[in-house]
């Protein structure tokens, strides 16, 4: 992996360096122009109405110059003598560099080298030929009569001209004060995933992504640092080309477009998005055209998806039968019949159906010196490896960018795409229990067992379900244990879609007002359609055709910012210094309706015109507003003392009157010591600084699970509901909340003191951060005694501390000509723990009454850890009622310990069982080129996490009565607790997977060319090719979390699985 | 400096949304800010009506909306000798075993639910001072009748409550997690009841009516041993505005008849609106795969004591021949076709009204007041009003004597399932010896303290301390 080179950023000085329009063409044009114009006249004379006809002309003449001019322009290059010159390109070590641009100076001419450093490009006398290339210093070369040239560029070590994008403009690297990773997407697009956020796990230090769902177009979780806020999310800002989006827009985009990642980790850098900077802040810029030759690029990949299963949920009846057998001597009636239908399966095999992904990516880049454009048009097919899952996406993108004079530029963006989202419309947890005897469809064979007096009906191919087979035998036995519908037909009878339309796009003006000083003013939006609809059939449903129905929603949100803002960028002599000020303001109005219909008869129209009861009618308005105010000042003194100042003020329409507007200062310093004369020679010590970063960002999101609570909470709300009152609804107005008008931000600071380093001339580079990161006065939505109406109300509660180190360290192990081999390891840890909770201060909590298993909330613990009481042992099997039945089943209950061993089991005898947070998140990445062939791998862990995998509880049907311990014969009973309220379901989520694995070979140019190709690569890449869970974990995927509060974070009910990817694909340049 | 221009421009064009009155404080379109709200009668009575919403309860499979009513049956008719549920599973089967936990859900939610509709009644007392006077007295007397209503449920259920009679906030966690004796939380809702009664007339079967607090005030009066105050009451709804349906069936499926007095209203095919319960009863319709399902012991009394009831009242479940459903709310009157099981409409969206208080049960508690908590009595007045329910059932022998034993049986098969036994066998003072014999035969786990249920284990958690849990959890 590189660093962070920002072609788009250089490119964009080279824009703004004049080039005025050569006087010879101008007067080239003219005459060429008078030429056709006499013509033009003498064959309109003869025509009758000639003056007529002349005033036309005039009139048109604007149009026709510009035609006339491209010709000219033709006829110019033909003019010319122009010859062709080839060469190659090293570094002062004589290696050949690879994708240097060579253009020719005041052009639209240009190449790139190939992997041999060659190029070859067509010029004539006089033309100047730059070579640039990011890390080296620009080199331009005078053509005379050369054919053959030998370029040596001159590696710049101080990366003077980097420069990493920090809110608002970017800063060069050597001076940054903050805590900013950058990711440039050299290959992340090779990565066989839907979304762009899936391509990013383990590039950057600090920033955990776990794939909490593996349905097709979920999206993973993204945490930069830590949980550090209370309130629903702790997702970080996602700002794509300067338009701040919600992590949904993330499925939208395409990886392809993606030039590079920017993610502002520490307080001081993310402060400048202010009140909503808490959690991080991840900076996507989208490519841009280069100037020079049109570039078309086709890159496509098919990828071959199948899901990790978990061992532990699957029980065959084989092996019951041979339990039940051994402890017996004995098969009970029920595991013999079950045995005699002759189907012994695992349900993963149906319903983890694996999948293939497919994706296209289209583009076309180019431009001139003072107009750029990057069009890209992709296609993306995810079959998932769910059963019905699937998601398709089409986007496309436009981007412009142009100079007009010396003064003014400007440029648009604009990106459409369109996704259709198929769901997997059921819950793994709930279709895998152990029934390996049920048959999905009946055949000839199970047909037989059919009980007929109740279901005379059932026929070949019909879904199987379990009440089916009972009353068989001479015993009349019944072997169901529900009467639910089959598996199979609760996911293959529904179609759930969701369908989405958006469209992103912003205008931009630059004025420069006088050397070094800009105004800038943009309007930026996106307009977001959401179309939900969702079938549930006639059989997937126990109930038939009455509970058949058809729901469907339509929500549209759009989306609008404008920014003003100055940006002063000057160095006088020693001084570097720049700044920004500005203004911005942000709506977004929601709106949208839902319906329900029911009553069907029959699978035969799935839509509302079939319907005969229509149900569930509603609709929203929602509006949210916010405005701001900011600046920052960046110094550099002899880039040697650096210093950074920022300062934001957020206003938003969510808080309360007196409270809507927050502060959000930060400041950071640098000592680049390397650059002192004591370091300046040494031959280890090629860079050093020190830095550290202090500030304040704030957090405005709230998620109470009503966005009318969410968006309006200081307000006392009433909605609409309705009573019958003899026979008709009467209109009810009741109270939503309890209103909150002092509610205000939450609040974040953090401190972060760091340094950067490189050794023995850049071979070993690399940085270590740590920080700690509070935040207090936290958007809580708390829960509160019944007796108030209400369960939750929200506050501003509490403080929360995450403190950890990050490490990155590059090394460039072996750079020869013909091989070259580097490595990334990337590491962070984390300790999170609640300092503060006031008067809430080990609130003990749950998510679902109906399995109350605990979350304590304690001073001096994580935030939410898992709490309950600590199992002894097993119920022995010889006290429960029947341990066969169902297959593969548990006991509900266990033995717990008596920890203050005061003779019985209560309240005082829980304890805490863990947490869910990782403590140690690593990454290794190895890039190797040997010639022709690339090749990298990734692996990547993560540590110290515990989840609550409820997946237990159903799989092992822990709830069934037939498992139940017999009250008569089980000694101490009151030492007995239901499983899912002790440590017996909390278990180690720790996983280590290698995550990528790439391999791609490059065509020579020889091949290439005879193909009418610039450049031509085939690869193959694996993701999750090996994945190892931690002993005791009996899931599919340790990264699975329902979405719930972060106070009662870390509830598995079994997911969706860990999926690996097996993918092949092309990269062509023409 | 000559772009100046254009950066107006901007500047003016950037603005634009950001310089709207007002920009930071969008009014609310989709609710209203009860700031300005409760202005006149019309408002007022959309927040009396959102009592009744409470009470109602929401048809969600999600227990975290207020279930209110609908969930009733689990806490009480499943929690005496009536029923149990078809698979004796899960949590719904805590409560037939009397091994009910202090994290049950349904317990929680049936506290939250009651206490919302006492909060929605508090909200509207609170809020009266923009009521006409002729709406002010009728609209604070429904709001106390449902008041006094919920806490009667709630304090039968978990005895000592937290005693709230005004808005309270998270900050009131005193009286949020203060529990005050049962008897001061009486004083309220005998007051309450008192209030609505003097204030209400008889014009409503599915609001609160003058007989309603009447009759739910005997039977607080039963409850507290007051028996000449319940007569009273009970004396001056009998010959009224009510009467007997002739047809027992009637009384269900025939809604408003004028036996009701106080009953929730439902209407089927609306999500907002409707009960699922009719369907959770059936086998496998609703969510559960069959609860409040019929004892033995229940089936027994019926047939022995119920006349032409026991017909109208259970059946056998058409898919399992060996399980017995209550027939009072059958799904919107429908029997569910050959299966017991294939209904014509939605049978989880069913829009059977939930009878709280109907007549015979006022005519019973007459007898019960004049049997004034002795073994028998042979009062002609208790002799009319036993006979009229007994004639009504098809049972034509005369009594000359009725004695405790004799009421109770009557009680449990004329309001079988209507979630009257439990409290019936506490009132009779009779629920330890009938529940021990009856859990003792089936082998569940009843024990004294198992007659009031768990405070909720939330609220214990959330009390840091404050809140006792009651006896034997």
């Amino acid at each position: 992996m590189h660093t962070c080179p920002l072609k788009r950023i250089l490119l964009w000085r080279e824009v703004n360096i004049k080039s005025p329009l050569r006087v010879i063409d101008g007067s080239k044009i003219i005459i060429l122009y008078l030429l056709v114009l006499v013509y033009k006249v003498k064959y309109l004379k003869s025509q009758t109405k000639i003056n007529l006809k002349l005033n036309e002309l005039k009139m048109n003449l604007k149009t026709k110059f510009l035609l006339i001019a491209l010709l000219l322009v033709n006829i110019q290059l033909f003019a010319q003598d122009s010859f062709m010159v080839s060469g190659s390109v090293k570094d002062s070590n004589s290696l050949p560099l690879l994708g240097v641009n060579v253009t020719v100076k005041n052009s639209t001419n240009g190449t790139q080298t190939d992997f041999d450093g060659n190029f070859s490009i067509e010029v004539k006398t006089g033309d100047i030929l730059r070579f640039s290339y990011v890390g080296f210093v620009d080199q331009d070369v005078l053509i005379r009569n050369q054919s053959q040239l030998l370029v040596v560029l001159a590696e710049d070590l101080n990366l003077l001209d980097e420069v990493v994008l920090v809110g608002y403009g970017s800063r060069k690297k050597i001076h940054m004060t903050g805590a900013v990773a950058s990711v440039v997407n050299d290959d992340l697009d090779q990565i066989a995933v839907a979304r762009v956020d899936d391509a990013l796990v383990g590039q950057i230090a600090g920033v955990n992504i776990a794939a909490t769902e593996g349905e097709a177009g979920s999206a993973p979780t993204i945490r930069v640092r830590g949980v550090g806020s209370l309130n629903g999310s702790s997702a970080p800002l996602i700002v794509v080309d300067g338009l701040p989006v919600d992590s949904d827009f993330l499925g939208n985009l395409d990886m392809n477009e993606v030039a590079s990642f920017d993610v502002l980790k520490d307080a001081s850098s993310a402060a400048i998005y202010g009140s909503r900077g808490s959690n991080g802040v991840i900076l996507i810029t989208t490519k841009q055209g280069k100037e020079g030759k049109t570039k078309f690029s086709y890159n496509t990949y098919t990828g071959f998806k199948e899901a990790r299963q978990s061992d532990a949920y699957y029980a065959s009846i084989a092996e019951t039968a041979a339990a039940e057998l051994a402890a017996n001597g004995v098969l009970s009636d029920k595991t013999a019949y079950k045995q005699q239908i002759g189907i012994d399966r695992d349900w993963q095999d149906v319903i983890f159906d694996g999948g293939v992904i497919q994706n296209h990516s289209f583009s076309a880049r180019g431009g001139s010196e003072n107009t750029k454009f990057s069009t890209s048009l992709g296609y993306l097919h995810d079959e998932g490896v769910l059963l019905t899952d699937d998601f398709k996406r089409y986007n496309m993108r436009i981007k412009l960018d142009t100079k007009v004079g010396n003064n003014f530029k400007f440029g648009a963006n604009l990106a459409p795409s369109y996704s259709r989202r198929r769901r997997f419309d059921g819950s793994t947890h709930d279709i895998l229990r152990q029934t390996p005897w049920l048959p999905v469809y009946h055949d000839d064979n199970t047909i037989q067992y059919v009980d007929r007096n109740v279901y005379p009906d059932v026929i070949v191919g019909d879904y199987a379900l379990q009440r089916h087979f009972d009353n068989y035998g001479p015993n009349a036995t019944d072997i169901s244990n529900t009467s639910n519908t089959n598996p199979a037909a609760k996911v293959l009878e529904r179609d759930r879609n969701d369908y989405k339309f958006k469209l992103a796009g912003s205008v931009y003006a630059d004025f420069k007002i006088m050397d070094g000083l800009h105004f800038r003013a943009s309007l930026s939006g996106d307009y977001q359609n959401t179309f939900r609809d969702r079938w549930q059939g006639v059989e997937s449903n126990r109930n038939g055709a009455s509970a058949a129905n058809y729901s469907v929603s339509n929500e549209n949100r759009i989306h609008m910012v404008t920014e003003n803002y100055f940006t002063y960028d000057k160095t006088f002599g020693a001084h570097d210094i720049s700044a920004i000020a500005g203004i911005s303001a942000e709506k977004w109005d929601f709106q949208g309706d839902s319906m329900l219909g029911s009553g069907y008869t029959s699978d035969l129209i799935k839509t509302l015109s079939a319907a005969t009861v229509l149900n569930s009618m509603g609709s929203f308005k929602y509006a949210e507003r916010f405005r701001s105010y900011y600046g920052r000042v960046n110094y550099a003194y002899d880039d040697k003392y650096l210093a950074s100042v920022s300062y934001r003020r957020d206003g938003s329409s969510i808080f309360g009157v007196d409270s809507k507007f927050g502060d959000f200062p930060a400041a950071s310093f640098g000592w680049r010591v390397s650059e002192e004369e004591f370091l300046k020679d040494s031959e280890v010590i090629s860079n050093l600084k020190f830095r550290v970063s202090y500030g304040f960002t704030g957090n405005k999101d709230i998620d109470t699970g009503s966005n009318t609570i969410d968006l309006y909470p200081s307000l006392p709300l009433l909605g609409s509901s309705s009573a019958i009152v003899n026979g008709s609804a009467q209109t009810a107005f009741i109270a939503l909340n309890i209103e909150n008008p002092m509610l205000q931000w939450e609040r974040l600071q953090e401190i972060n003191p760091g340094v950067d380093f490189g050794l023995f001339n850049g071979i070993v580079s690399g940085s270590v951060d740590y920080y700690q990161r509070t935040s207090d006065q936290l958007l809580l939505y708390n829960p509160v005694s019944s007796t108030t109406g209400f369960d939750s109300a929200l506050v501003n509660l509490g403080e929360v501390r995450n403190s950890g180190l990050e490490l990155e360290l590059r090394t460039r192990n072996i750079t020869s000509e013909k091989f070259r081999w580097s490595s990334t390891f990337l590491a962070s840890t984390n300790k999170n723990e609640l300092l503060d909770f006031a008067d809430a201060n080990g609130q003990i909590q749950n998510v679902d009454a109906k399995r109350a298993s605990e979350w304590i909330n304690s001073v001096g613990n994580p935030i939410s850890s898992f709490y309950g009481w600590v199992v002894d042992k097993d119920i022995p099997l010889e006290n429960l009622n029947n341990p066969y039945h169902p297959v593969g089943a548990e006991a509900q209950d266990v033995y717990v310990k008596d920890l203050n061993g005061d003779g019985l089991i209560d309240d005082d005898d829980k304890t805490i069982l863990g947490n869910p947070y990782p403590d140690l998140i690593w990454s290794i990445t190895n890039d190797f080129k040997i010639g022709n062939v690339d090749f990298s791998f990734l692996f990547q862990g993560s540590h110290g996490a515990e989840v609550r995998n409820m997946g237990d509880q159903y799989l092992f049907n822990h709830f069934n009565s037939a498992m139940d311990f017999n009250s008569a014969t089980t000694p101490n009973q009151g030492f007995i607790k239901e499983k899912i309220f002790t440590n017996d379901i909390i278990q180690d989520a720790s996983y280590i997977a290698l995550r990528n694995v790439n391999l791609g070979y490059k065509f020579s140019k020889k091949l290439t060319e005879k193909l009418g190709l610039s450049s031509f690569r085939v690869y193959a890449t694996g993701q999750n090719l090996l994945y190892k869970t931690a002993d005791g974990y009996t899931g599919f995927n340790p990264e699975s979390i329902n979405d719930t509060s972060p106070t009662t974070y870390g509830y598995q009910r079994a997911g969706s699985p860990i999926f690996s990817t097996i993918s092949f694909g092309t990269n062509i340049e023409f | 400096m000559k772009h100046i221009k254009y950066i107006a421009l901007a500047f003016i064009g950037g603005l634009t949304i950001s310089c709207e009155t007002n920009f930071l404080e969008p009014v609310p379109e989709v609710a209203v800010s009860s700031a300005g709200y409760f202005q006149n009668d019309e408002q007022i009575e959309t927040g009396v009506i959102g009592i009744y919403d409470a009470i109602q309860g929401v048809n969600s499979t999600s227990l975290d909306d207020n279930r209110g009513v609908q969930i009733e049956y689990y806490l009480t008719e499943m929690r005496s000798d009536n029923t149990r549920t078809k698979s004796q599973e899960g949590e719904a089967a805590q409560f037939e075993e009397f091994n009910v936990t202090t994290q049950n859900g349904l317990v929680a939610n049936y506290y939250r639910s009651f206490f919302n509709v006492i909060y929605r009644a508090n909200l509207v007392l609170d809020n009266l001072e923009n009521a006409t006077t002729g709406s002010s007295a009728k609209f604070e007397a429904e709001a106390k009748f449902a008041r006094a209503y919920a806490y009667f449920n709630l304090v039968r259920l978990f005895g000592d409550l937290p005693l709230v009679n005004g808005l309270i906030g998270p900050l009131d966690t005193d009286i949020a997690f203060t529990r005050v004796p049962a008897a001061n939380i009486y004083e309220l809702i005998v007051s309450d009841f008192e209030f609505a009664a003097n204030n209400l007339d008889n014009s409503q079967k599915n609001r609160a009516s003058r007989a309603a607090a009447q009759g739910l005030l005997a039977k607080v009066h039963l409850t507290l041993g007051n028996y000449t105050q319940a007569q009273v009451l009970c004396e001056s709804i009998i010959g009224g505005d009510y009467s007997l349906e002739s047809n027992f069936s009637d009384i269900f499926y025939n809604e408003s008849n004028n036996e009701v007095i106080f009953a929730v209203g439902y209407n089927p095919g609306v999500e907002a609106d409707s009960q699922d319960f009719s369907a959770e009863w059936m086998n496998g319709v609703g969510r559960t795969a069959g609860v409040n399902y019929v004892t033995n012991e229940a089936i027994e009394a019926l047939e022995t004591f119920g006349g032409n009831r026991a017909s109208l009242s259970y059946r056998q479940d058409l898919s399992q021949a060996t399980q017995y459903q209550v027939t009072k709310y059958l799904p919107n009157g429908e029997d569910g076709g050959a299966d017991g099981k294939s209904f014509n409409t939605d049978a989880t969206m069913s829009g059977n009204d939930w009878i709280v208080l109907r007549y015979a049960d006022v005519l019973l508690m007459h007898v019960e007041s004049i049997l004034a908590g002795g073994q028998a009595t042979s009062a002609a007045a208790a002799i009319s009003s036993f006979q009229q329910v007994r004639n009504r059932a098809g049972i034509s022998d005369t009594v000359s004597e009725i004695t405790k034993q004799d009421l109770l049986n009557e009680r449990r098969v004329e309001l079988a399932f209507e979630n009257q036994r439990l409290f019936d066998l506490i009132r009779f003072g009779v629920a330890q010896e009938k529940l021990s014999a009856f859990s003792g035969a089936n082998g569940y786990g009843f024990s004294a303290t198992d007659l009031l249920l768990p405070i909720p284990q939330r609220e214990i958690n959330l009390s840091n301390g404050k809140m006792t849990q009651n006896p034997g959890y």
